[in-house]
């Protein structure tokens, strides 16, 4: 059986499509009032309620508990709500939804929105994290990083980890809001263990040290060790690589797209 | 029954989609049994049959979108699973299920998919054959459901396609919008692109088809032109036919 013989050239969505799907994607996310309250509203909510009385207790020699702990608890919460919570739940809602599927039928690949939500994701955690910097240098007089480029180092990592958990969370999650609840929930649970909810040490010891190995208390404390310019323990960055590669794997054997 | 050669008027003209012994089960139910289909280039092929029937299932694996368990499909000569790239610059595709970015405004999704194509049809003349001009900067989750289906059918046509499959064209559509997606069919068959259009709408059949396979419980049980089977069926209207063929079919089964 004779087909038609007729060239088809592949021609690749190229620089202009990537634009306008991060573009898109962008628009998305902003037009998601109610999702962007959490990340960028309540980290900065307890930085304005505990700075004032943080940036008192000196901790270590010219660091504050405000540069010891509230602000590496505060930018681990933006990027761990963008991460687990937010991004896991706009994959289910494009996968729910059939949007995925419809992509797939065009020149297209739907691996090009999950990198467009990536961009967008970041875009967004760095949104989060100037507006809490600048709340905190500007309205409590913080002091930068003792070890800038280790700060932003262990960042880059950890908000990794954060979409690790988060690509978990869109692989197991059936519907977008299982995806919001399964997200809300690792986030609460691996906030709490990470000591979100009161300092270090109002955690009984065993939980404190599940906790620390755990991707948000080990980016909370490898910030704060980062800033106030104390050597980053190993366990915590081994546990935010861990998470980042148990996450990939996880998510590359279990994610659908359809 | 070889559809190859079943009611194709067109002799030799080389196929644009051919379909042989496609069978795909879920879980236990055999959704599409044994299904073979041949759509000639510039041919508009409509595809009936009960819910349930099999269409979606059967042009889906056309698409690309389901593998089948047995059975090939070429696109333009193309595997659409294997060459994917390929085909999915040359099919244009309105899936029944499926949702868009519901927080993009109609213009902004035409932009964004007319940017995936290397020669996209204008965003204007693509309003224009949906009838959405005054639409344009409606978000897609403000519209209703029968402008929401415009755009999907808008979409399918972006990339100037040489085939196109529609799934339910006109389900759901006001009269007035369904005519003007018949001619819209009607336009694309004047410039020569290959059509498979799924439909409940006998009138619609009868007016934009050059042949129509009759889907019964996931077996192909007629194909031919639409008065071709109304006349095999000893029937005065396609309607009456599709009774008649899908209802021998049960019989037969009990």
């Amino acid at each position: 059986m004779s087909t038609i013989a007729t060239p088809v050239t592949v021609r690749r969505p190229g620089p202009r499509a990537w634009l306008t799907l991060v573009v898109c994607e962008a628009k998305m996310v902003a037009r998601d009032t109610a999702g962007l309250v959490v990340p960028l509203g309540l980290p900065l909510l307890i930085l304005l309620t505990s700075a004032h009385a943080a940036g008192d207790q000196e901790v270590v020699a010219g660091f504050s508990a405000l540069e010891a702990y509230v602000l590496p608890l505060v930018l681990t919460m933006v990027m761990a709500t963008i991460g687990v919570i937010n991004m896991p739940s706009f994959l289910a809602y494009y996968r729910h939804s059939g949007i995925l599927r419809r992509l797939a039928v065009t020149p297209a690949s739907p691996a090009m929105v999950l990198v467009a939500q990536v961009i967008v994701s970041v875009l967004q955690t760095v949104l989060g994290l100037a507006l809490a910097l600048g709340v905190a240098f500007l309205g409590f007089g913080a002091s930068p990083p003792a070890h800038p480029a280790t700060a932003v180092g262990v960042y880059a990592l950890a908000m990794a980890a954060m979409y690790a958990v988060g690509m978990i969370v869109a692989a197991v999650a059936p519907t977008p809001n299982s995806a919001v609840a399964i997200g809300l929930v690792g986030f609460f649970a691996l906030g709490a263990l990470g000591g979100m909810f009161g300092g270090p040490g109002s955690l009984p010891e065993p939980f404190a040290a599940v906790g620390e190995r755990l991707p948000f208390g080990a980016a909370v404390q490898a910030l704060a060790a980062a800033w106030v310019g104390a050597p980053v323990e190993p366990v915590h960055l081994i546990s935010l690589g861990v998470t980042v590669v148990v996450g990939s794997v996880t998510a590359a054997l279990l994610f659908r797209w359809g | 029954m070889s559809s190859d050669t079943n009611g194709s008027g067109t002799g030799g003209r080389a196929p644009a989609i051919l379909a042989e012994g496609l069978v795909k089960r879920y879980r236990d139910k055999v959704a599409v049994d044994d299904v073979s289909l041949r759509v000639d280039a510039g041919e508009v092929l409509g595809v009936l049959g009960t819910n349930g029937a099999g269409k979606t299932t059967t042009v889906e694996m056309i698409a690309g979108l389901r593998r089948p368990d047995r059975g090939s499909v070429r696109v333009l000569g193309l595997d659409p699973r294997r060459d994917r790239a390929k085909v999915c610059q040359v099919l244009g595709v309105q899936l029944q299920a499926a949702y868009l970015h519901g927080a993009l405004t109609v213009a902004e999704l035409l932009d964004l998919y007319r940017s995936f194509y290397p020669d996209p049809r204008p965003a204007a003349e693509l309003l224009d054959l949906v009838g959405l001009e005054e639409q344009r900067r409606v978000r897609f989750e403000k519209l209703s459901g029968g402008q929401q289906q415009r755009v999907s059918i808008a979409l399918a046509m972006v990339g100037r396609p040489r085939v196109v499959i529609l799934d339910e064209l006109t389900t759901g559509l006001d009269p007035l919008a369904r005519r003007r997606m018949w001619a819209t069919v009607e336009r694309l068959r004047d410039e020569g692109v290959t059509i498979v259009l799924v439909s409940h709408a006998m009138e619609e059949v009868e007016r934009l088809c050059d042949r129509v396979a009759l889907l019964d419980a996931g077996r192909l049980v007629a194909v031919g032109p639409p008065g071709e089977l109304t006349a095999r069926a000893g029937a005065d209207t396609l309607d009456d036919a599709f009774v008649a063929l899908t209802g021998k079919q049960l019989e037969a089964a009990e």
